[in-house]
Order: C-alpha cells, then structure tokens, then sequence
C-alpha cells in the first residue's frame, strides 16, 4: 500500500507561487521607514539642544540682569553720597553762622561732625566712582574736591579769626561773599553730577528693560522651537505607527495569499493523488480480473482435462500415470500462485460478497493467520464501491500492521454507522508507538490518510508507547466518491 | 465429512440431471464434457449469473444436482444457493469455487450447501460425490 511519491509529481516550476512579486515596492518603504526612523533619532538631540540653550538664555539674562541691577544700585548710592556731601556741608556752614551769631559752643559739634564727614563721604565717592569706571564723574572729582576743600578751608578761617576774638574780620571774610561764591559753585557742580548720574541711571535702567526683553524673547522663540519639535514628533510618530500598519496589513496579506496557494497546491496533488490512486485500483482490479477469468479458466479447464485423461491413461499406458500425477501438480502450483496474485491485487471477496462478508473473511484469515485474537463488530454501511475498497484496504493495511509491529494479543475491528458517516475502529492491544516519531514516515499510514481525506472523510490515528494503537477513520455514506479525474 | 452421498430416489434412469451455475464459456465446456464423461450425471441446463440462474431454477424443469460458482458475471453464487434451497428444497446443492476457503465453506454451509469443492484442486471428489449420489441403492 501506500500510495507512489506524491513530491514527484509536483511540477518543477511553480507557476502560481511568485515569491520575488511586490518586494520592490515593499523594500523602498522600508527604506523610507528606516530614514524616518534616522530622523526620529535626531529629535532628541534637538530637545536636548533647545533645552539647554533656553538654560543658557535664562542665565545670562539673569546674570546680565542681576549685575546691572547691581550697578544701578551702586550708582544710586553714589548719588546719594554726593547729594549727602552738598547738604553736609551746608549744614557745616549754618553749623559755623550759629556758632558764630551767639557764640554757643553747642553749634560747632555739627560743624566739626558734618567736616569729618564731608572728608569721609569725598573719598568713599571716589572708591565708587572708580568702581563704577565713571570716566567722566572721575574727570569731574578732583574740582568737586578742590570746591569742597577751598570752602571746609574758609570755614576754617572764619571760625580761626572769630575763635582768635577778630570778629570784624571774620565778618569782613564772609561779607566778602567767598563763601557764598564758593557754596554756589559746589551746588552747581554738585547739581551738574546728580544730572550726569541720573542719565548714568536711566540708561542704566532701560539696559535692565533690554535685558528682561531679550530674555523674554529668547525664552518665547526657544518655548515656539520646542512646540514645534515636538509636533513634528508627534506627527512623525503617527506616521510611524501608520506605516507599521500597513506593513503588517501587507505581511498579512502575502500570507494569506501563501496559504491560498499552499491550499490550492494541496487539492492539486490530492487530486492527482487520487487519480493515481484511482487508476492503480483500476489497473489491478481489471488485472485481476483477467486472470481469475481468463488464467484461471484455462487452469481448471487444464485440470479438468487431466483429469478426464487420468483414469483412460491408467488403463491404456499405467507407466505414465507419475507424469499425469506431476502435472497435477504443477497445475496445482500455478493455480496457487494465480490465486496469491489476485488476492494480492484485489480482494475477490469484496467484489462479489460486499464489504460486510469481505471484512468477515479478512478479520477470520489474520485471525487463522496470525494467531491474534479479532473481535469483530460489523454494521452494514452503505458505502461506494471505492470507499468499500478504501475501507476494505484500511483494514488490511491496519491488520497488517498489528501483526507487523504490534506485538498485540487482541485487535478489535468495528464498523459502524454513525451520524450519516461510516466510522471503522481498528484498536489493538500491543506495544503502540510514539505518534510524533512516526509521523510521515510510515507511507502505509500516508497511503491511509490520504485515501480516506480523498473521500472526504476523517482520518486519525492515536497511539502511545506501551498503550496499544487506535485507528479511526470516518467516511461520508451514500455519495458517489470516486474522484474527478484529472483532464 | 459429515455429509453423506446417499443416492437419490427420485433419480431417473440412473443418470443425474445437473444444473450448472458457471460464468466461464471454457470451464463450463470442459466441467460438462467432464462430469458428463466421468460421472453418470446429464447437464441439463447453465446459467453465468445471478439473475438467470435463479430465473431457471424457479421454472419446471427437474434436477437433481446444481453445481454453483460464487464469482459470477453478475450478483453471486451464494445468493443463488440460498434461492435454490428455497426453490429447489429436495436438490443437492454443491459449491464448486476457486475461493474455498475455510471461512466461505463456513458460509455456503450456513446457506445449506451440501458440499463445497475447490475449483482447482477438488474436481476429483465432486466426480467421487456424483458418482456416489447417482449409485442406485
């Protein structure tokens, strides 16, 4: 049994299956993917960029801020101190008129205190002057100096000639209006500087507005570049995801077309198979056929000829009565050999007594044959003359195995009806096999499970080591199953 | 054997009238020539497959003996050995096959054969049994 090579007859090329069809378009998306994918990499680089320029922005901007507000400060303080310097000393100068007018010695304390003072305040304007790298303020200083120290000086006169008792010409030194000259020029010149630094400050200050302003634009425009990046991301990403769909849907669909064509592929061989099948079954039984017909009646007719001669033979010429028993014999030998043969080719029984009486006669022979006890329980199916021949070889073929293989004690064979289907059992007690080794390589039970998946019917085997082996098989009834033949 | 020869009383001028159910033309000509020249037994009349042989034995014509083939042009020859024990309830029934197994012998038995000849190697005792059937007494 066991049908012939199936890979054989697969053609050499294979005209349905286009593996190299569609791959082109399918490697340029790829191609496309993977440079979407480069770029996609670049956008963290650039978020890392803009964040750290919008770092940058705010620390400059802060430290830029934070020094000219410093300055502004320091500025402010120079201005107080020079505005400070103006008032003491006219609080000098009054301090030395009320000294002077009652001569209480309570006047001079704020005379004495505010020229300490004066001295201080020049010489700590002069360190903040240079801190600030006021050019102009520095070339204006030392006159600022000269005026404060030319009136500390005619104060000092005034009160010396007015202590030493000389008031008419301390008097007179004041009436001479050097004082005042001098008081008024210090005010101007004081004046002059306040005005220069107040400019100093509000430049200083619109410097502080640019600043917050620049920051202000940086961090906007920077705020706008990250936004932006990160919807191209965003609508990078959507393609990304968009793109792995349709790779997906693709790969599904070539598969899907694979297993169309595997299916397709698989009826094809299945019926070229089952033509084959078919066709062997044909030319064995119409084998058969001619020499239980033909060969046989010629045999038996020999026989019978022999026979007629024997007993005319024994009386005419009884010394070649040993030839005549020979020939016997022989005749005997080939009719046994002819018998073999057509059994071999086609079970005689199933022709002309069914697949019942047939399976009855099978089951009984292994039994006589093989010493295995065969518990037969037989239905009568109604089955087409191929599919009793399919179940028929089947049987055969399974029975042939238990004795083969199995090592079994007892096989039971059932056939039964079940369900509009005919099921045959075939289970033995033996020594069983591992299912998953011998898959595909036995082509006795290929040969099984082909013919019966050809009618259209079910085929399963189960065994296990040490467990005995079951076969069963379920056939459509009452269809016509022979198989279409291939044009 | 447990079946027995005993001759037929019935029997006419000690010649057995044979009905022959045989689908081969060459066997059938040979076992006739055959049976005819070494047994006292008449082939009166032969059919090739079920429907004819059975069509014969239910009509009129006497026999004592039908020799039946299992392997027919068409239906088989147990049918027809069940229908002849019907029909035919006095005649020897005797099954003459190339398929004698153990197991067919069993069944043509169960359907009343009275006895059951191997086409090749038996053709000896069924001219023996006919012999001993058309023996008078």
């Amino acid at each position: 049994m066991g049908i012939d090579d199936p890979v054989a007859a697969r053609p050499a090329v294979e005209p349905g299956l286009r593996p190299m069809e569609g791959k082109p378009p399918v490697l340029a998306r790829f191609t496309a993917l993977t440079d979407r994918l480069r770029q996609s990499a670049l956008v963290i680089p650039a978020a890392v960029l803009v964040a750290v320029l919008m770092l940058v922005i705010n620390e400059v901007a802060y430290h830029g801020a934070q020094s000219r507000l410093g300055r502004l400060v320091e500025m402010g303080r120079a201005r107080m101190l020079l505005l400070q310097t103006l008032q003491l000393t006219s609080e000098a100068e009054s301090g030395e008129r009320g000294y002077m007018m009652t001569g209480g010695k309570e006047y001079l304390l704020p005379y004495l205190e505010a020229r300490d003072q004066v001295l201080a305040n020049l010489h700590r304007l002069e360190q903040a002057y240079t801190r600030l790298g006021d050019g102009d303020a520095m070339r204006r200083r030392p006159r600022l100096n000269e005026l404060v120290n030319a009136k500390l000086a005619e104060m000092d006169e005034v009160k010396r000639l007015f202590d030493s008792g000389r008031l008419e010409q301390a008097l007179d030194l004041v009436r001479s209006g050097i004082g005042r000259e001098l008081m008024a020029e210090l005010r101007d010149e004081s004046n002059s500087l306040v005005t220069h630094q107040n400019d100093r400050i509000g430049t200083g200050l619109s410097e502080f507005v640019d600043t917050l302003l620049l920051n202000r634009i940086g961090i906007i425009v920077i705020t706008l570049l990250g936004l932006l990046m990160l919807m191209k991301f965003a609508r990078l990403s959507r393609q990304l995801d968009r793109q792995r769909l349709e790779r997906l849907s693709e790969v599904a669909a070539e598969r899907d077309r694979l297993e169309v064509e595997v299916a397709h592929r698989t009826a094809d061989l299945t019926e070229l198979a089952c033509h084959l099948q078919t066709a062997r079954e044909d030319e064995r039984a119409h084998l058969a056929r001619e020499l239980h017909d033909e060969l046989g009646a010629l045999l038996t007719s020999a026989k019978l000829e022999v026979a007629r001669i024997k007993p005319k033979l024994q009386q005419a010429v009884p010394d070649l009565l040993p030839r005549v028993t020979h020939l016997t014999e022989s005749l005997n030998s080939c009719i046994a050999l002819k018998r073999r043969i057509i059994e071999d080719l086609r079970p005689s029984t199933l022709d002309s007594l069914g697949l019942h009486a047939a399976l009855e006669i099978l089951c009984a022979d292994f039994k006589d044959r093989s010493g295995v006890e065969v518990r037969a329980s037989l239905q009568p199916v109604a089955l087409s003359p191929t599919a009793e021949l399919t179940v028929f070889r089947l049987v055969q073929e399974a029975l042939t195995n238990v004795a083969k293989h199995a090592g079994a004690k007892e096989v039971r064979v059932q056939l039964h009806a079940v369900d509009g289907m005919a099921e045959v059992r075939v289970v033995d007690d033996g020594r069983g096999f591992d299912s998953a080794t011998l898959r595909g390589g036995s082509h006795g039970l290929i040969g099984m499970r082909f013919r019966v998946e050809a009618g259209r019917g079910q085929f399963e085997l189960k065994s296990a080591l040490g467990a005995g082996t079951m076969l069963l098989a379920r056939i459509p009834m009452e269809h016509d199953r022979r198989c279409q033949p291939i044009q | 054997m447990s079946h027995s020869a005993a001759p037929i009383s019935a029997e006419i001028s000690g010649v057995l009238a044979c009905f022959l159910v045989e689908d081969s033309a060459v066997i059938r000509e040979n076992l006739v020539a055959a049976l005819e020249e070494m047994a006292p037994v008449r082939v009166v009349g032969f059919a090739d497959n079920q429907t004819s042989a059975i069509a014969w034995l239910a009509g009129r014509q006497p026999c004592q003996l039908v020799i039946i083939d299992i392997f027919l042009k068409s239906g088989t020859g147990l049918e027809v050995l069940r229908q002849a024990r019907i029909l035919r309830p006095s005649c020897r029934l005797v099954v003459l096959s190339n398929y004698a197994t153990p197991d067919m012998r069993k069944r043509c038995t169960a359907l009343s054969a009275d006895r059951v000849f191997d086409k090749s190697s038996e053709l000896e005792e069924l001219l023996a049994y006919c012999k001993e059937l058309a023996a008078p007494g």
